[in-house]
């Protein structure tokens, strides 16, 4: 089920008015029982076979957790639990997701050699939707026990609501059970103004989705599609539409998401922060899937030594998380190099000492402008970001590279005409109202209509829904980006 | 627990309450709004009624004025007018013995609600001759048995005319080989539902842009599923075209020394063709022209000719007739 569909606009009051009656009788047990069903049916009617790949994964962990907790009060590590669940969920994803790719990259690797092998192994298999994102999520949860960040819990109920819960389910934000798994555990109360910043979230995330991301779409395809008939203008248009695209695709999803938990009493953890406003690929890190980035530091880079070990193994570490970073995304060349190109880029901040720089402040912090500086650090940003989603977009390397060499070779100008045939201007100007209104919200993510006045709100709910409505095209695939991994 | 238990609970939740009044009151200012500002950028299509008159031909209310609209933001914004004889043109139709003139019938490609009215193919043509008066009866939706059954009613006045152009899409148009009027549609066109859609421009401009169609999917799903099992059969072949060709010819004669097809001969299929030429039935070809031209000859977003595609259906006509 897709958060901008009708089945959704059904559901969401359904579940909500529901859940907030069972609440009425202060049954925790009933209240996340309805949550898990509600969360089982909503990822049940994609495909309910691979409700059991979840499942699956939720009895492991459970049990896991309690395991390695038992280990721990006996005085042992609980290693070998640890190292049961990360088996079991890396063989899950290695399976549905990259058991293809690398079938297909044993082939290539022998044909190197001259021994060409005709592969009969290769498998037609399905993508199980999220798979990615909650194999994460029970991981961390047997990572934090390891760890001793947390405490195990007994109720299986409790920790299968933390699996499954239905907003975060299958594209993130990727919880931790430090955060999740302590608010299911207790009872939540309706709260006016937590439940109304939810429907703004929703309101504002289904803005980026249906406008920007779903109005930029049909000129991204067209031109990825057609890249190597295209002038580097029309090949900078693209790529650079596209980063507006993957950025309102998934930061729309998650809005959605925090916002239908917020509607439930649950606060997720952000996952965008603005990452267009960012002074360099470091703080980029910082405000791009917060989510994933962070999981990647916490239970990796960290463990690795992070940056506190000698430079050359604070690259190496870099190099590794990037690069898994890069995989995690799909079983494909293309996403590796786009984690290599963004470790490349990383790496001279990071030895400049200015990783940290901007961690706890935003541009323009204290006036109602940036500086020229700083202009100069967001565009130069914004650039190296969005060239490596060149390696993101294309569907294989060659196309990446022959993308790149058209884009320093074919300087005829050419203006490029909208697919459909609509007016080009409509975008640009769309664009440019939706940086410049993020450019005004860019201390706080959580809170997009933040206007004193409410006539002022009113106006600015019914534009966006205006603008909903004119910028709707019905041939546009309405599914979310980050489904695909 | 009892029903009446739950709901007493859940209502006497003040800040629940409170959420459901705000987002109700927020719900209707906001689509007031959005009506007013619907109406306001104009939107909105606005089209005009719809009757079969006492010949059983299916046209529009006369003397109506109105624009028609296509797509989001406007793609598309023409005027059109309503004559009084039921069809958009600059001019009324008054056929005659003494003038030349020439009619051209055909669907929404002769209607031409896609185009302002003073800019259509028969403009063109009166423009490009001289004292040539063109009426254009173009109806959406027409095919040939709706066509010449136009000729047979109105035969008094096509009788006057000196030539007459009939715009044929093969196979589209010969899909069936006799003329029943569409009352069907004209009663859907006139129920309430529709009514209410056509006063509510916000509704009747979500609908156009398919919007409110995840809605409709929803609900006929079912019915959907059956109408394509019911589809499932096999294309219609020339012969059964061709044949439902003859039996409209049969059924409704036509002048052969004043009466030309247009159509676009690259979509069109040889057999067909050759049946015309064998049966001496003039055919106007614009499919080379349009073959030749370097410029798009539709709007992009809508498959109807655009300003250049009618220039040259207008030089097609007039070139073939030596007009």
């Amino acid at each position: 089920m897709l958060f901008n569909s009708v089945e959704y606009l059904i559901f969401l009051p359904l579940v909500f008015i529901l859940y907030w009656i069972v609440a009425k009788f202060n049954n925790l047990k009933v209240q996340n029982g309805l949550i898990l069903t509600a969360s089982y049916i909503f990822y049940g009617l994609w495909d309910w076979r691979f409700l059991f790949l979840i499942l699956a994964s939720t009895i492991v962990d459970y049990f896991v957790g309690l395991a390695i907790h038992k280990k721990q009060s006996q005085g042992d590590k609980g290693k070998l639990f640890l190292w049961l669940s990360i088996l079991f969920n890396v063989s899950l994803l290695g399976f549905f997701k990259y058991y293809n790719f690398f079938v297909d990259a044993f082939v290539d690797m022998v044909l190197l050699f001259g021994y060409p092998i005709k592969s009969t192994w290769t498998l037609s298999i399905i993508l199980p939707v999220g798979i990615s994102f909650y194999t994460f999520q029970t991981m961390s949860y047997s990572l934090d026990i390891y760890f001793k960040r947390i405490k195990p819990t007994h109720n299986f109920l409790d920790f299968a609501t933390f699996v499954a819960f239905f907003p975060q389910l299958v594209a993130g934000p990727i919880e931790r059970a430090s955060n999740l798994l302590g608010q299911i555990t207790n009872k939540r109360s309706f709260k006016y103004e937590q439940a109304v910043e939810g429907l703004k979230l929703i309101l504002w995330g289904l803005f980026k989705k249906m406008v920007i991301a779903d109005g930029i779409a049909p000129m991204v395809d067209d031109i990825f599609a057609n890249y190597d008939t295209m002038p580097a203008s029309s090949l900078v248009l693209g790529v650079s539409l596209f980063s507006f695209q993957v950025y309102g695709d998934f930061s729309g999803y998650s809005d959605i998401a925090i916002g239908t938990a917020k509607l439930f009493g649950i606060e997720l953890m952000s996952n965008f922060k603005f990452p267009n406003f960012s002074r360099n690929v470091a703080e980029y890190w910082q405000r791009w899937h917060i989510s994933l980035s962070t999981w990647f530091r916490h239970y990796l880079y960290i463990p690795l030594g992070g940056s506190r070990v000698s430079k050359i193994k604070s690259i190496r570490n870099i190099c590794i998380i990037f690069l898994v970073s890069g995989f995690w995304h799909g079983a494909n060349w293309t996403f590796i190099f786009w984690g290599g190109f963004h470790a490349l880029a990383y790496i001279p901040v990071f030895l400049m000492g200015r990783n940290t720089l901007y961690k706890n402040n935003v541009v323009a912090e204290n006036s109602l402008f940036p500086s020229l500086k700083e202009i100069g650090q967001l565009f130069a940003t914004f650039t190296i970001v969005t060239f490596s989603r060149i390696f993101f977009r294309s569907e294989s390397l060659t196309d990446s590279f022959v993308f790149i060499k058209r884009l320093f070779t074919e300087f005829n100008w050419e203006p490029y005409q909208h697919p459909m045939g609509y007016r080009m201007v409509d975008y640009f100007v769309l664009l440019a109202v939706f940086v410049l209104y993020e450019f005004r919200m860019r201390r706080d993510e959580r809170n997009p209509f933040k206007f004193k006045s409410p006539i002022v709100r009113f106006i600015a709910y019914t534009l966006v829904i205006f603008s909903i409505l004119l910028f709707y095209d019905d041939g546009v695939d309405r599914s979310f980006i980050y489904f695909q991994f | 627990m009892t029903t009446e238990s739950i709901v007493h609970s859940f209502i006497f939740s003040s800040d629940m309450i409170k959420l459901f009044l705000k987002i109700s009151i927020y719900l209707i200012l906001i689509l007031l709004s959005l009506e007013l500002l619907i109406r306001a950028f104009h939107l909105y299509p606005e089209d005009s009624p719809r009757f079969i008159d006492e010949m059983g031909v299916e046209k529009r209310i006369p003397n109506y004025r109105g624009y028609s609209v296509t797509g989001n933001r406007r793609q598309n914004f023409s005027e059109y007018h309503i004559n009084n004889q039921g069809f958009n043109s600059y001019r009324e139709f008054t056929p005659s013995y003494t003038k030349q003139e020439l009619a051209i019938i055909g669907d929404s490609y002769i209607q031409g609600f896609h185009q302002n009215y003073y800019n259509s193919i028969g403009k063109k043509i009166e423009n490009r001759t001289n004292g040539l008066e063109v009426y254009e009866y173009g109806y959406a939706g027409w095919d040939l048995a709706d066509q010449l059954h136009l000729l047979h009613a109105y035969s008094d006045d096509f009788d006057k005319i000196d030539h007459i152009v009939i715009y044929l899409k093969y196979p589209m148009d010969l899909g069936r080989a006799t003329y029943k009027p569409n009352t069907t549609r004209i009663k859907q066109l006139n129920s309430t539902l529709f009514k209410i859609r056509n006063k509510i421009k916000l509704l009747y401009y979500a609908s156009q842009i398919g919007f409110l169609d995840p809605v409709k999917n929803l609900l006929l799903e079912k019915q959907d599923a059956k109408k394509i099992s019911d589809n499932n059969q096999e294309a219609l072949s020339d012969t059964l075209y061709i044949a439902n060709f003859n039996q409209l010819i049969a059924s409704y004669p036509i002048n052969k020394s004043k009466t030309s097809l247009l159509l676009d001969k690259r979509k069109t299929s040889i057999e067909f063709l050759n049946h015309c030429e064998k049966n001496g039935i003039d055919v106007i070809d614009f499919g080379s022209k349009f073959e030749k031209s370097k410029k798009p000859v539709t709007l992009i977003y809508d498959m109807h000719w655009n300003n250049n595609g009618r220039n040259l259906v207008a030089k097609s006509i007039i070139e073939h007739l030596g007009l």
